[in-house]
């Protein structure tokens, strides 16, 4: 088989039983993998809505056709139902371990059931040999990654939990390759739950190229396109992501003490312009990439990987915080306890506003960055408030009786973009199938950046079509599986010809656009039947109700009636949001 | 102060003019002709940074006055009065 390795195991934990998952072709090329066959996979195992901690539950990390090929393609995605959000969930990160799990010899792994004792799973030589982990719970996710290190050959790639995930924290991040992170969701605590500690994979299998000769080509002249695009060619590894905290607080919409502002003061201290000055060690790529985004950073106390535009903001200006190390500090920390950087931020700063509000006697204050890291590890370990932070913000938020104030859309905390100053992303974080999401349709990239064309970033014209095609995009290179910053220099037509190149079939890109909207829609089927319904495709009352008082973005709120209507039915979906059957039929599910 | 227009670099522009501000005598001119005197002042180029060699601007270039994007006004063409602010990004992304 070409692109894909032919072989995926289901693991009963429960039991040890281990068979082959039989997948035929068609499935292969209608879903593609990672997110696609994943979810695929997840929804026929699992069609009825479990809960996210039960042990029939199953926990799925898959690959996709390109991983272990072309550039950026060393990903991998994991699939279940999402403790935080009760959504299907898709969790993707970069590293190596895609690739490796390919070179193991595995397209994926389907995990069921719960260990009676800390295990974990190292596959070589496509099988999954299930080992001890005793010894290693409660260790942290590089220790455990050294741990296991130890014990397996030399390129092993590991994928784990740290006390987070242990603990069944509902926003525990998988971190694997030391610091990359499937951060959002909450995955690490469904496996947590299933008392399996980490998943280890070595090999050297290699995956076979349909055409040889049109990949060698192609992935030269993809190489030229990279590198002359300004943004993955020379921005992203000279500033990293945190470039985007100046540009987005130019444009008003940097969110600031839990979004009640888009402009933050102190945004220069904090952005990647003054990372690159201050804390940059050297710049770190993933598997076969060549725009090297990560950041190897050392503060005067510790250093790590970190922080990424999203952690900056969620430890920086959504707190009132300009302590550039402290922001990085509260990132290690997150990255070594196994905890997602942006529920974690999202859900002190709710805090913060609950106890300004007065609904909550714990002292959090605005711009506290002296406890950052404290939280982060109480949190972990659920002790002391860290406890309550556990929850999650709109647990948290219900609980002490103002659930506005928590800045979510289906449980899942929106990143760091105020969606009053651009009515697309609006729109895409009220329809994202996990939640608020910004990865699920990024309309910043045509609202902001304006690549690959420059849209008005207050108008909601235009917007559900464009919404609903960023989302088949996104679902497309999340099934692939490659990294989204290609999409700076590339688009559709250049992915269906890496699909070509390797696998031999003959996809277009009106295909891989059906493949995208079937999968989309797929999520959307399981999470109707999850008990969401059109009432939740919607923002916090802050957006839809409050204008932004200063900055570019002032006198703007979230226009969201304007476009859902349109969105569902670009969608073929009913005014409630459900899939019409014409839809089902079209898209063969 | 009145003529005088704030004139903010960000991004790879920043490294490459060596600073983060200046400000320009430049009321009644365009987008366009501020940046050539930009150039002309910081005595360094730097608009290959934000405009092909057509001088259009390039995907991903950010160009604001007053917190306004010029693509929705009149691009390069935009008129400047004293007082106004721009902000200059060569092209960025991240997520």
């Amino acid at each position: 088989m070409n692109g894909w390795m032919g072989k995926i195991i289901k693991i009963d934990l429960g039991s040890g039983r281990q068979e082959a998952l039989p997948v035929s072709p068609e499935t292969r090329r209608r879903f593609l993998g990672g997110r696609g066959l994943g979810v695929k996979l997840y929804t026929d195992l699992c069609p009825d809505p479990l809960d996210p901690f039960a042990a029939e539950n199953a926990l799925i990390f898959m690959t996709g056709p390109l991983t272990g090929t072309v550039m950026t393609s060393g990903r991998y995605q994991v699939i279940s139902r999402s403790p935080l959000t009760g959504t299907i969930c898709d969790s993707s990160s970069g590293g190596s371990f895609g690739a490796v799990l390919k070179a193991a010899g595995l397209d994926g792994l389907v995990i069921t059931g719960r260990a009676d004792r800390p295990v974990y799973l190292h596959v070589h030589d496509g099988g999954v040999e299930v080992r001890d982990a005793s010894t290693m719970w409660g260790l942290n996710t590089q220790q455990t990654q050294k741990a296991i290190h130890g014990q397996t050959p030399a390129k092993t790639s590991v994928a784990c939990i740290g006390p987070a995930g242990e603990n069944l924290v509902p926003f525990a991040a998988i971190m694997n390759d030391r610091d990359r992170a499937a951060g959002r969701g909450g995955m690490g605590a469904v496996m947590g739950s299933k008392n399996l500690k980490a998943v280890a994979a070595s090999g050297n299998r290699a995956v076979v190229i349909a055409d040889p000769e049109a990949y060698q080509a192609m992935n030269a002249r993809l190489d030229r396109a990279v590198d002359k695009n300004p943004v993955t060619g020379k921005s992203l590894q000279v500033l990293g992501t945190s470039v985007l905290v100046n540009v987005i607080n130019a444009h008003g919409m940097f969110p600031t003490r839990n979004f009640r502002s888009g402009v933050f003061n102190d945004a220069e201290g904090i952005s990647g312009e003054k990372i690159a000055e201050s804390l940059l060690q050297r710049q770190s790529a993933c598997y076969k990439c060549p725009i090297g985004c990560g950041r190897t950073t050392r503060t005067a106390n510790r250093n790590g990987e970190g922080p990424e535009y999203e952690s900056v903001w969620a430890f920086g200006a959504h707190l009132g915080v300009s302590d550039l190390s402290a922001i990085t500090e509260a990132n290690y920390a997150c990255n070594e306890l196994g905890l997602d950087t942006i529920t974690m931020g999202s859900t002190i700063g709710c805090a913060m506003e609950l106890h300004e509000s007065g609904a909550l006697a714990e002292k959090m204050l605005w711009g506290d960055a002296g406890r950052l890291a404290g939280w982060v590890a109480d949190t972990a370990y659920r002790r002391a408030f860290g406890a309550e932070l556990a929850l999650g913000s709109k647990r948290l938020a219900a609980k002490y009786g103002r659930p506005e104030l928590a800045m979510q859309v289906k449980g899942m905390e929106i990143p760091a973009y105020d969606p009053r100053g651009a009515q697309g992303m609006a729109l895409s974080y009220a329809t994202s199938s996990r939640g608020g999401c910004h990865m699920r349709g990024y309309m910043i990239m045509p609202e902001i950046l304006g690549h690959p064309v420059f849209l008005d970033r207050f108008s909601t014209a235009g917007k559900p079509e464009i919404v609903a095609l960023f989302q088949d995009i996104a679902a497309i290179v999340d099934s692939a599986v490659l990294c989204r910053f290609l999409q700076f220099a590339m688009g559709i037509s250049t992915f269906s010809e890496m699909l070509r190149a390797v696998t031999g079939l003959d996809f277009s890109d009106e295909e891989l656009l059906t493949a995208g909207r079937r999968i989309c829609t797929l999520e959307r089927l399981f999470n109707n039947r999850a008990g969401f319904t059109r009432a939740d495709d919607t923002l916090p009352p802050r957006f839809l109700q409050e204008e932004l008082q200063a900055g570019s973005s002032r006198h703007r709120r979230v226009r969201l009636d304007e476009m859902l209507d349109k969105y569902y039915s670009v969608r073929g979906w009913d005014a409630q949001g459900v899939p019409l059957a014409a839809t089902l039929t079209e898209l063969g599910l | 102060m009145p003529g005088k227009i704030a004139v903010k670099f960000y991004a790879l522009l920043r490294q490459r003019l060596g600073m983060s501000a200046i400000e320009v005598d430049a009321d009644g001119l365009t987008i366009l002709e501020l940046l050539r005197r930009v150039e002309k002042q910081a005595g360094r180029s730097f608009l290959d940074d934000l405009l092909d060699p057509e001088h259009l601007l390039l995907a991903g270039t950010i160009i604001l006055v007053n917190g306004e994007n010029v693509r929705l006004k009149q691009g390069l063409g935009t008129p400047l009065r004293g007082g106004d602010t721009v902000d200059l990004f060569s092209p960025a992304g991240g997520g």
